[in-house]
C-alpha cells in the first residue's frame, strides 16, 4: 500500500487548516453560501435532506486496518454509528454537522485519510479494480497509476473549476470490475507490442441524463506519457466543455458533439504542445510509487489447503460462501474474499461501526492489513490464505457480514435516494430491500445466478442503473414515487446501456415485477446463460410481456 | 478605479508577498472613446485599433473573455503590458488555462491580471497559474491574498509558478 | 396552507419558520393561510437575510390528513419532516407522537410541490 510521507501528511494538515478557515469565514458571514459551496464540496461536504453528508475519499478503494478503525470511530463519534460505501469506492457519513467537519478532517488526516475532491467540478477519486494486486488477470497494478493520478490531480490549479465533475477509472485486467467504459476517462492497462506497459484510453463514457459507453480515443498510450495525455484531455475539456447548462456540461457531451475522431485529434494536437519532460512523471517517482504497491510478504504455500478442504467439506454454509464470495488469487494458497454489505433487508452498502471494526481486525490479521471497497458497495479482503478462510468466514458470519450473495439478485446497488439525498426524486433503499427479500432464499438466488440489479433515486444515476442487468430509476410522477425499469445494461468489459422496459411502476409493483422478470428468464434460459445473456439473445419483448401483459 | 493587488517577488519563491498597487490602466468599454494614458481593451478592439496605440508608445493591455483563445495574442505579447483574464463567475475556470498558456507556452512576461469575480479563496490557484495581479471582488487585502496563496507547503504538479514539486523535494 | 422551511447552517438540520425564529419540529411551524402569500414571501425574505443562520429558505404546501393533522403535500417534504424511512429511530421521527404519526400517514398527495427544481445543481 502507498505510505504517506512527510510531504503527503503536511499536505493533509494544510488542507484541513484551509477548510477550518473557510468554515470560520462562512459562519462569520464573510463568505456567501454561493461562494462557500464549491469549497465545502471540494472537501466532500454536501448539504443533504436531513444533515450534511461527508464523503471521505478511499483512493482506489484501498484501506488499511488503522484507517478502517478511524472510519468506525468517526461513525460512532460524529454520526449515527454507520457509514455507507459508494459506487466510487468512497465512504459516506449521512449525519454530519458543519461545525464538526474541520475536526473530522483533522482526525482523518491523522491516519492519512481525507475528503479532498470527493465532490465539486474537479477531478474526483480515481477508482480502480478492487482486486488489484491480487488477481492473476492484470497486466499491471492499476493502483500504481491511480496513485499517480491522485497526486497529480490534487489541488491541480488549472483544473479545479471544470465545467463539471470529472471521474477516472482504471482496470489492469480485461475483466472490468471498475466500470471504466462509463467514466469520463477510462483506462485499460495493456501490454504494447514491445512488451511495455500502456493504456487504452476511453474518453466520454458516462451515465446520468445522457448515458454513453465511451469511445476509445487512443488505442495505445505508452504508460510513461499518462499524465501529459490526461492533461491534454482535461485542457481541451476545460476550454471547450459547455458551461451554459449543467445537464450538458460533462465531457461526454463534448466528445459526442465533436465526434470521437475530432475530439481525439484535438487532444493529440494539444498533447503535441506539452513538454513530456515538464508534464510526465519522472521515472524515479514512478518507481517509488510502484515499489509501495509491490507485495513482497506472501508466504509460499501449496495451492491446496488441507485444512480448508476439510472445513469446506463439513460446512454447506462455507461451501456456499466460497461458491459466491471467494475468488481465485494469483498467489498459490491465497484467495480473494468479497464481504457482502447486502444482508437481506438491510440498507445496501451500509456497515455499522462495529462491523467496520470487525473487518479492520480481519484485514489486519488475515489479509496483510489490506481492505478494499468495490463500486458495487461491498468490501474485499484481497489476500486471505486458504488456511484461514474458515476462520474468516466464521468471524464475518458472527458480524452479519457473510451473506453469500455476491453478484446475485440480492447484491443490489442502491443509491441513498430520497431517504437522504437532496437531489433524489424517489426512494431507492426500500425498493432494494423489497427486492432482496424476494431472493432471501439462497438456493433460489443461486439458481437464478448472476443478476446485477441497480437502483438510482434520480437521473443522476449514482446507483448506476443504466449499466444494470435490471436497472431501476426512481421518478416523481404526479407526486408519487414511480419506478422505470430497464434491461440489458452492463458496466463490465461488455459495457452496454440498458433499454427501458415500459411505463413506470408504482413502488409496490416493483418487487413483483422483478419476480416476473426472473421467472420468465428461468423459463426461457438455455445452458449456462446469465439473465443478461438471455436478454441479449431474446430481446425486450418476452420480458416486457412478463411484466405488463397482466391487467393492472 | 477598482482596487489592484500585485504580487511582490517571484511565485516560485514561497516567501513572495503582495501589496496594493496604483492601477494606472483604464478599462475601456468597446463603445467608449479611448482616453489618454494606459488602457486595457477588449480583444476585438485591440485587434482593430491596438496597432495605432502601441505605436504611440502607450502601454496597452488586452482583456480576454473565457471563450476567447489567448493564442490570438501570440504575436502581440512582446509589446503588451497587461493581459486581463476575465472571471465572469469565479466558478468559470477557463482563465486558469489561459493564464498557464500565456506564461508557459507563449512566454508572456508581462502582467497577467485576474478581473471579474475574483475571490481570495482562489488566490492559490491563480498564483500557481501565473496570475500576478488581481482586482479583488471581495474584501481581500494584500495580506489576506498572500496568506491564502501560501496555504500549502507542498504542491503535487508543475504549473506556471515553477514551484518545486513534491517529487522534486523527495528526490533531494 | 403553507409553511416555510430551510436547513440550519451549523448542522444541516431541517427547520421551519416560526415568528422570526427557526424551529426543529414540523408541528411547531408557523402556518400561513391561503390569503397570506405576502407573509410567506416576507418570511422567506427574512430567512434569506440570515445567511449565517439558515440556508435556502423556501415555502412548502400543506394538506390536511383526515382525522390527524397537517402534512406537507410533497413526499419529499414529508421525508424532510420525518427522517429516513429505512431507519425509524433516526431523525425527527424518533420522538414519535401525533405530529409524526400524521406525517407518516399522509400519502396519495395530488402533486409534489414547493420544490419542483430538485436537480438544480450537483
Amino acid at each position: 500500500m502507498y505510505q504517506y510521507d512527510v510531504i503527503d501528511r503536511e499536505f493533509l494538515t494544510d488542507r484541513s487548516n484551509e477548510f477550518r478557515h473557510q468554515v470560520a469565514r462562512r459562519l462569520a458571514g464573510d463568505l456567501t453560501e454561493d461562494q462557500f459551496k464549491p469549497l465545502r464540496l471540494m472537501n466532500g461536504l454536501y448539504l443533504q435532506l436531513h444533515a450534511y453528508m461527508l464523503r471521505v475519499a478511499i483512493p482506489y478503494g484501498a484501506l488499511n486496518s488503522r484507517q478502517a478503525r478511524r472510519l468506525a470511530w468517526v461513525a460512532r463519534t460524529y454520526d449515527k454509528n454507520y457509514g455507507h460505501m459508494t459506487t466510487r469506492q468512497n465512504i459516506q457519513f449521512n449525519w454530519i454537522k458543519l461545525r464538526d467537519a474541520p475536526d473530522i478532517l483533522d482526525a482523518l488526516a491523522e491516519v492519512d485519510l481525507h475528503a479532498i475532491q470527493t465532490s465539486g467540478n474537479c477531478i474526483r477519486n480515481t477508482t480502480a479494480d478492487p482486486y488489484a494486486g491480487a488477481t492473476a488477470e492484470e497486466v499491471d497494478d492499476p493502483r500504481v497509476w491511480s496513485e499517480v493520478i491522485r497526486q497529480w490531480s490534487t489541488l491541480h490549479p488549472e483544473f479545479s473549476f471544470l465545467p463539471r465533475k470529472f471521474k477516472i477509472a482504471i482496470t489492469g485486467a480485461l475483466t472490468d470490475r471498475a466500470a471504466v467504459k462509463v467514466h469520463d476517462i477510462g483506462l485499460i492497462l495493456r501490454k504494447g507490442r514491445d512488451g511495455e506497459i500502456g493504456f487504452e484510453v476511453i474518453v466520454g463514457g458516462g451515465q446520468g441524463r445522457t448515458p454513453y459507453v465511451g469511445p476509445t480515443i487512443k488505442s495505445y498510450l505508452p504508460a510513461d506519457r499518462l499524465l501529459s495525455y490526461i492533461e491534454a484531455v482535461l485542457r481541451v475539456y476545460n476550454r471547450h466543455g459547455r458551461r451554459d447548462n449543467i445537464y450538458k456540461a460533462r465531457i461526454k457531451i463534448l466528445v459526442a458533439a465533436l465526434g470521437a475522431e475530432e475530439f481525439g485529434r484535438q487532444v493529440e494536437e494539444e498533447w503535441g504542445k506539452i513538454s513530456a519532460e515538464r508534464a510526465d512523471l519522472p521515472p524515479a517517482e514512478l518507481a517509488r510509487i510502484r515499489a509501495a504497491f509491490a507485495q513482497t510478504n506472501f508466504e509460499t504455500l501449496p495451492a491446496v489447503s488441507e485444512s480448508f478442504e476439510a472445513a469446506r467439506a463439513a460446512s454447506p454454509a462455507l461451501q456456499r460462501f466460497v461458491r459466491n464470495n471467494v475468488k481465485p488469487h494469483k498467489q498459490p494458497g491465497y484467495a480473494i474474499v468479497e464481504v457482502s454489505l447486502k444482508a437481506i433487508g438491510q440498507t445496501p452498502g451500509d456497515a455499522t461501526a462495529e462491523q467496520l471494526d470487525v473487518i479492520a481486525d480481519l484485514a489486519e490479521r488475515y489479509s496483510l492489513d489490506d481492505l478494499r471497497v468495490t463500486h458495487a458497495q461491498n468490501l474485499v479482503l484481497p489476500h486471505v490464505k486458504l488456511d484461514d478462510l474458515a476462520a474468516v468466514h466464521a468471524a464475518l458470519d458472527a458480524a452479519q457480514l457473510a451473506t453469500a450473495n455476491i453478484d446475485l439478485a440480492s447484491d443490489i446497488i442502491a443509491c441513498p435516494g430520497l431517504d437522504y439525498c437532496a437531489l433524489a426524486n424517489a426512494r431507492a433503499i426500500p425498493i432494494a430491500q423489497d427486492i432482496a427479500k424476494k431472493f432471501a432464499d439462497p438456493d433460489r438466488a443461486e439458481k437464478v445466478g448472476e443478476l446485477k440489479i441497480k437502483i438510482s433515486g434520480c437521473i443522476n444515476a449514482c446507483g448506476h442503473h443504466h449499466v444494470a442487468h435490471i436497472g431501476i430509476l426512481g421518478v416523481d410522477k404526479k407526486g408519487e414515487e414511480f419506478y422505470q425499469l430497464s434491461l440489458g445494461g452492463s458496466g463490465a468489459e461488455d459495457a452496454s446501456i440498458g433499454k427501458i422496459l415500459g411505463p413506470g411502476l408504482s413502488a409496490d409493483k416493483v418487487a413483483p415485477a422483478i419476480d416476473s422478470l426472473v421467472d420468465r428468464y428461468l423459463s426461457i434460459r438455455t445452458g449456462e446463460e446469465r439473465f443478461l445473456d438471455t436478454y441479449r439473445r431474446v430481446g425486450l419483448e418476452p420480458f416486457k410481456e412478463a411484466v405488463y401483459a397482466q391487467a393492472d | 478605479m477598482p482596487k489592484l493587488i500585485k504580487l511582490v517577488g517571484a511565485p516560485s519563491d514561497t516567501s513572495f508577498g503582495a501589496d496594493w498597487a496604483e492601477d494606472v490602466f483604464i478599462h475601456v468599454a468597446d463603445e467608449d472613446p479611448i482616453p489618454e494614458g494606459d488602457v486595457i481593451l477588449s480583444l476585438a478592439r485591440f485587434q482593430a485599433e491596438g496597432e495605432i496605440l502601441l505605436s504611440n508608445s502607450r502601454r496597452v493591455g488586452v482583456r480576454i473573455e473565457p471563450d476567447q483563445e489567448v493564442e490570438a495574442l501570440a504575436y502581440d505579447l512582446p509589446r503588451l503590458s497587461v493581459v486581463a483574464l476575465a472571471f465572469p463567475k469565479y466558478r468559470d475556470g477557463r482563465a486558469y488555462t489561459s493564464a498557464r498558456l500565456l506564461r508557459e507556452r507563449l512566454g508572456f512576461t508581462g502582467e497577467i491580471r485576474a478581473v471579474g469575480d475574483v475571490l481570495q479563496e482562489q488566490a492559490g490557484f491563480m498564483v500557481r497559474c501565473g496570475f500576478d495581479a488581481f482586482e479583488p471582488n471581495d474584501d481581500a487585502t494584500p495580506e489576506a491574498w498572500v496568506k491564502a496563496a501560501h496555504r500549502f507547503r507542498h504542491v503535487y504538479q508543475r504549473a506556471a509558478d515553477n514551484r518545486q514539486v513534491a517529487f522534486e523535494e523527495r528526490a533531494v | 396552507m403553507k409553511a416555510v422551511t430551510a436547513n440550519r447552517l451549523i448542522d444541516g438540520e431541517v427547520v421551519f419558520w416560526k415568528a422570526g425564529a427557526w424551529v426543529d419540529g414540523f408541528g411547531d411551524a408557523e402556518l400561513f393561510d391561503e390569503g397570506q402569500d405576502a407573509d410567506v414571501e416576507a418570511a422567506v425574505a427574512k430567512g434569506k437575510a440570515q445567511p449565517t443562520v439558515i440556508v435556502d429558505p423556501y415555502p412548502i404546501d400543506l394538506v390536511t390528513v383526515e382525522g390527524e393533522g397537517l402534512a406537507p403535500v410533497s413526499y419529499r417534504e414529508r421525508i424532510r419532516a420525518l427522517g429516513p424511512s429505512n431507519e425509524p429511530t433516526h431523525g425527527k421521527q424518533a420522538v414519535g407522537g401525533e405530529v409524526i404519526e400524521a406525517l407518516r400517514h399522509a400519502h396519495g398527495a395530488a402533486r409534489s410541490t414547493g420544490r419542483v427544481d430538485l436537480i438544480r445543481r450537483k
